[in-house]
């Protein structure tokens, strides 16, 4: 199970993007352009004929999968083995990669229905603990601030276990994982209107439910 | 974005695994999906010729040749719709998709029913339900061979709604078959067109769904927790 030093990370990203709905997130964007970018040459690269490219293609890859699939299964064993075959699925690809493809939304498309197929045989795995992380030994000075954003993320992924899964999962690959919001309507196969609506709804959800915690971190901003 | 990255002995196992299971690059898969499609349509090519040659059966030749032009459109229209994934390795949108599954036997009946208004000697024929039997069965056998060249290319190739990819392989296969058989069948009432030639088309359709489900869609290999 997911150690106690991830726990505030779990939804404490998402937390921080509704805090700051409707400013720039430099720090996001920074973060996912040049994986994305490095991915899509790799990939491009290693379908071409260049068999070292594939573990280029991992190293602009894997981070961001391997949270994603902590995030969701909360069980690092798992998380690896579905980032292994979501690997092995793309380098079965090889030879069909269309050039100038987005690698990104492709392979977050492939770890989400592992994933999902992975949930599906393991349901009375899922979640065990009703949400609750593992609360971990205490750390010292940090404690206090440890355990209010273990409180606060769980308080966030209360919220969103309650919201439709649609909804869910439109939130959580564009705030969690930083996708565009294109780019994760074509991870879930629909429409960009539906997503943004999807994502909208899940925001006002989170805003509704923790009001008194957003209003505290707003004022906490510089 | 990751709290833990994932560890090298990960990287170390994906790769080995990939190692393991070479996989041709970009230039031989696109000799291979070439070499699978000629052989996928060689299947209605080889029923056409030993249905013989294409004949009007009585029909209006201006009749046929404008069906078949049109019958033509339609699957070419749904395999670049249902079948090629355009720029994305997600495939088109889920709304072409659906476009693609419904409204590809909306679309011959469409055309056929222009058609027989043009020619409205066509209406009425002396179709019997064993000439509709017959049309349903060659419609399916020449359908195949698109179908299983269409699933071979999309084998394991579509994450998110492989039920729909493989409605629209069916639809555009049906078109194909419809196509064929259209060729050579001597009927033009609407009964029989529906019944004869848009029917396969449908049953495509559903047999595709599960062709999706089963072939198209992206599964864990066992082994896998």
């Amino acid at each position: 199970m997911l150690a106690a030093a991830d726990a505030p990370a779990l939804h404490s990203g998402a937390l921080m993007h509704v805090a700051s709905r409707g400013l720039p997130r430099p720090r996001g964007r920074s973060v996912s352009v040049a994986p994305r970018a490095e991915a899509d040459v790799a990939m491009e690269r290693y379908a071409e004929g260049d068999d070292a490219s594939f573990g280029l293609v991992y190293d602009a890859l894997a981070p961001r999968l391997y949270g994603y699939l902590l995030r969701q299964t909360r069980d690092r064993a798992r998380a690896e083995d579905i980032l292994q075959q979501t690997m092995l699925n793309m380098h079965r690809a090889r030879a069909s990669f269309i050039p100038g493809a987005e690698v990104t939304p492709w392979a977050f498309a492939i770890a989400r229905r592992l994933l999902v197929d992975s949930l599906r045989r393991n349901k009375r795995e899922v979640l065990s603990d009703d949400g609750e992380l593992d609360p971990g030994p205490d750390r010292g000075p940090m404690a206090d601030e440890v355990a209010q954003a273990r409180e606060l993320a769980t308080r966030v992924e209360r919220v969103l276990a309650k919201l439709p899964q649609s909804q869910r999962a439109a939130f959580e690959l564009i705030k969690n994982e930083g996708l565009s919001v294109a780019e994760a309507a074509q991870v879930l196969g629909t429409t960009v209107a539906a997503v943004k609506l999807r994502a909208h709804r899940a925001y006002e959800a989170l805003r509704g439910a923790l009001g008194d915690v957003l209003g505290t971190v707003e004022e906490g901003k510089p | 974005m990751s709290a833990t990255p994932p560890s090298a002995e990960l990287r170390a196992r994906v790769l080995a695994a990939a190692s393991a299971e070479p996989v041709s690059p970009r230039g031989a898969g696109a000799r291979r999906t070439t070499v699978v499609l000629v052989a996928g349509f060689m299947v209605p090519v080889a029923i056409s010729l030993y249905l013989g040659w294409p004949s009007s059966g009585g029909r209006p030749f201006a009749y046929v040749a404008t069906l078949a032009v049109a019958w033509l459109a339609v699957g070419l229209a749904a395999t670049w719709g249902g079948v090629s994934r355009g720029q994305s390795m997600l495939g088109r949108s889920t709304a072409v998709r659906i476009v693609v599954a419904t409204l590809t036997p909306a679309a011959l009946l469409a055309t056929s029913l222009v058609a027989a208004l043009a020619w409205p000697q066509t209406l009425h024929d002396d179709a019997t339900m064993g000439s509709h039997l017959v049309c349903v069965v060659f419609t399916l056998l020449c359908a195949l061979g698109p179908l299983a060249a269409f699933a071979i290319v999309r084998r394991r190739s579509d994450p998110v709604a492989p039920r729909l990819t493989g409605a629209a392989i069916g639809a555009a296969s049906g078109a194909w078959g419809a196509l064929a058989i259209e060729l050579h069948c001597g009927h033009a009432s609407p009964t029989h067109i529906v019944l004869g030639h848009l029917l396969p088309v449908v049953m495509l359709t559903l047999v595709g769904v599960v062709i999706g489900d089963g072939v198209v869609a992206i599964r864990a290999r066992s082994g896998s927790r």
